[in-house]
């Protein structure tokens, strides 16, 4: 099988000196549920970034569909952009527009700019996203405002806005790490079926190695910039977690 | 992993509940805002109406007023030793009216100040007299002031002082009026006397906001003391007016350029302090 | 032994401290204090000048001032309309400008630095060349009458608006910019649907602010040529109709007062 996402040998390196990522290699195939674990500081969120160019990488090739996206001029970047879904930690949500807009933002991309910047979107695009927040539960809110919504809610928002994109791969960036318990998980199932459903390939950085386990079908564990670990969770023993961590084993859920 | 595993396990069949409700209406958007704008709208249309400009004099005026733009280079800095030392004045007005100001007003801002005042009518006559002093604006105060004591600086330095006076009584006594009663109580409780209560209690806890007002008061003080001049209360508006009647742009164009370097590096000045406090 | 060395070493650093804070209180008290001497002899201020002044001042609020001819209400109304229009289409005028200034002006929506750097040095100079001047040297080009009020107003509004807008863009959380441009829109769409919701509240709030500024600034533009009530209040004074000016006065206190209460009213409904 042809990979979707293929991370060639990339290096970042910050304006200040900081290495936050240095030769990092790997193959994503479609369908995997990837989720990439590390300390705070590990570059996770950088790799991430790197994977649809928010953040510009220094060295290396990231390749989505036989595409160089590092090569991509910027139209071609918000191209491929539309075909990768993005989820964030802090839900960043335009807080003063309805649920519904904000799904709506995923089709931004797809719509012609004038239109978009008005918030004009067509008949279509309103029926699907509505179909996405009632297959998320959130039919009832979605002429809230955004900021009237739990934390909860607001990332099945945010996970409506990517999904409204038809991605073929979703970034999510700890996208558990601002939520409670009982909300983790339910944002967790919710990511998990909704890409096993849909056939979509996924890539989630966690900081809870439990819940890495628990639903990845491959982990890869980065610690200061380098990939120190690839492979299924049945092969994460106690030993690689130490030495991922540094002996500092986080906690399961961060206390808020 | 065990908290993870307490919440509910299915969260399908939750949300399908969820959608059997009753069906959800739009609610509607809030007409406020619309009608502000479309009022906003129509009065701005009906101003430019009532106001009715030349255009044809806002074209040519225009173009005069590029042509003298050029004319106004380069810069006359021969008038320096008038400009200068008017330019001091200014600065000189600006801030003896702020302190005198200050002074009164650190008084006065206790009477204002409702839960300090002996009772509420004080706190209202003075806060009165404060809206109609902050309300009037400084060039009026110093067009009267000249009437009464003559031309020159002292009028600017009352005008500016009795201006500033009304927003500092206003702001120093909301700073009082926010402060946390319960430390009032606890010194009144130990048996202090008012006077007592403002030195030791009041002043301490809204120093840091009177010292941020008084700040910005004299930025204020010093852009409006460079205008004074124009009506004859002193200092270097007197100079840009004078120059400006006998269309000598060259010397205008460097008052303007002193009266900007003034105020800009008192703004500079200004941004360091409130970094500081 | 240890610990007590170090404790003692703590207070002394204490010590040291308050000392250096009590050195540099005086040193302000006595800067302010200098200043203040150097600007009263400055200016040939004198106490008692001021005191005897006070009979004149009194003799002429309460004889020439007061009361106010409330015949001449009639005339000034229009002078104070005027004042109104022109505070009001100067904060709309000026408030559209900054508003496309202020995107250009601000760190996070800038389409390049240089563009930022050029902007805010244009809108320095506007900002910190006081309303009455730019009306003063408008005055010479356009002649007397409404068109320099409203144009200085327009300049003043600019001037202030861009800053504080810009100020309110670059709070703006940049992580929401973030995850649009992630959904592959384009630099307008961004501005549109990911700055511009959240810059609202601050762009009403600083805009119904600069009203306030406006109607002031207008009620004294007239001074120098600009129209509105500040015309009829300098002609009054040199025409020695005092009583007039004192209704015109009352006209300004009451529109300002208006204008103050209406905004805070629109501002507690919007934000």
């Amino acid at each position: 099988m042809e990979p979707i996402l293929k991370i060639e040998n990339l290096d970042k390196v910050y304006p200040d000196g900081t290495v936050a990522l240095s030769n990092i290699n790997f193959n994503v195939y479609p369908g995997e549920f990837v989720v990439v674990i590390g300390p705070s500081g590990a570059g996770k969120s950088t790799l991430l970034r790197c994977m649809n160019r928010l953040v510009e990488p220094t060295n290396g090739n990231v390749i989505f569909k036989d595409k160089k996206i590092n090569k991509a001029n910027s139209k071609q970047v918000k191209q491929i952009r539309r075909e990768i879904g993005m989820v964030f930690q802090n839900f960043n949500l335009i807080d003063r527009l309805t649920v519904l807009n904000n799904v709506l933002h995923g089709r931004l991309g797809y719509t012609n700019t004038i239109k978009g910047s008005l918030g004009i979107f067509s008949k279509k695009d309103i029926t699907e996203a509505e179909e996405i927040l009632a297959r998320v539960g959130l039919s009832k809110q979605k002429y809230k405002r955004a900021d009237e919504l739990s934390g909860g809610q607001m990332q099945r928002v945010g996970i409506s806005r990517a999904l409204s994109q038809r991605p073929r791969l979703i970034l999510a960036d700890e996208p558990i790490a601002s939520l409670d318990p009982a909300s983790s998980k339910n944002i967790m199932d919710h990511i998990y079926n909704i890409c096993t459903e849909d056939k979509i390939t996924a890539i989630v950085n966690l900081h809870q190695v439990e819940v890495a386990i628990k639903y990845a079908t491959r982990i890869i564990g980065i610690q200061n910039g380098e990939v120190i670990f690839d492979g299924q969770p049945s092969q994460l023993t106690d030993k690689v977690i130490d030495e991922i961590y540094h002996d500092r084993r986080p906690p399961l859920v961060h206390a808020q | 992993m065990s908290e993870l595993e307490k919440s509910s396990d299915n969260i399908y069949s939750l949300n399908r509940n969820e959608d059997n409700n009753e069906m959800i209406v739009k609610p509607k958007k809030d007409f406020f805002i619309k009608g502000v704008l479309i009022f906003g709208c129509l009065f701005f249309l009906f101003s430019l109406y009532e106001l009715n400009i030349d255009y044809s004099n806002l074209l040519e005026g225009t173009v005069a007023f590029f042509i003298m733009l050029g004319d106004m280079f380069p810069p006359n800095i021969s008038e320096w030793a008038y400009v200068l030392p008017a330019a001091i004045e200014s600065l000189q007005v600006a801030i003896l009216g702020t302190v005198i100001a200050v002074v009164i007003s650190l008084v006065l801002a206790f009477l204002a100040a409702e839960n300090l005042a002996p009772n509420k009518w004080v706190a209202r006559i003075v806060k009165s007299f404060a809206t109609l002093m902050r309300v009037i604006p400084t060039i009026i105060w110093a067009l009267i002031f000249i009437v009464a004591v003559g031309l020159g600086p002292l009028p600017g330095v009352l005008a500016i002082a009795v201006h500033s006076l009304g927003m500092l009584i206003k702001v120093f006594a909301q700073s009082v009026e926010e402060m946390d009663g319960g430390k009032i109580e606890a010194l009144k409780a130990s048996g202090a006397g008012s006077v007592q209560i403002i030195a030791q209690g009041v002043i301490p806890t809204v120093l840091t906001a009177l010292m941020a007002w008084t700040i910005l008061r004299l930025e204020i003080d010093i852009g409006e003391s460079t205008i004074l001049g124009l009506v004859g209360a002193g200092g270097i508006g007197w100079e840009l007016m004078r120059a400006m009647r006998s269309y000598d742009f060259n010397t205008a164009l460097f008052i303007t350029m002193v009266i900007f370097v003034m105020i800009f590096s008192v703004e500079m000045l200004s941004n360091r302090l409130k970094l500081k406090v | 032994m240890h610990n007590k060395g170090k404790r003692v070493m703590e207070l002394e650093e204490i010590r040291d401290i308050r000392q250096r804070k009590r050195v540099q209180t005086i040193l302000i008290t006595l800067l302010v204090v200098g200043l203040t001497i150097w600007s009263a002899l400055g200016t040939d201020f004198s106490v008692y000048e001021v005191f005897s002044g006070l009979g004149l001042i009194s003799n002429f609020v309460f004889i020439d001032l007061l009361p106010p001819d409330v015949s001449t209400s009639g005339s000034l109304l229009g002078a104070i309309l005027e004042t109104l229009y022109m505070g009001f289409v100067g904060m709309v005028v000026g408030a559209m400008i900054a508003l496309v200034l202020s995107f250009l002006a601000a760190g996070t929506t800038t389409p390049h630095p240089i563009i930022q750097v050029v902007v805010r040095a244009f809108t320095s100079i506007i900002r910190n060349i006081p309303g009455l001047i730019w009306a003063l040297i408008l005055v010479a080009s356009y002649g007397i009458g409404v068109t320099v009020g409203t144009l200085s107003l327009i300049l003043g509004s600019v001037g202030f608006l861009t800053r504080v807008f810009a100020d309110t863009l670059e709070e703006i959380d940049t992580g929401k910019i973030e995850a649009l441009n992630a959904t592959g829109s384009s630099y307008l769409q961004v501005l549109a649907q990911g700055v511009f919701p959240q810059f609202i509240p601050g762009f009403v709030a600083w805009s119904l602010y600069n009203l306030e500024l406006n109607i002031r600034a207008s009620t004294i533009i007239g001074m120098v040529g600009g129209g509105g009530i500040g015309f009829a209040i300098q002609k009054g004074i040199k025409l020695f109709q005092y009583k007039e000016v004192s209704m015109a006065i009352i006209l300004v206190l009451v529109l300002i007062l208006s204008t103050e209460f209406l905004t805070s009213k629109i501002r507690e409904r919007i934000i």
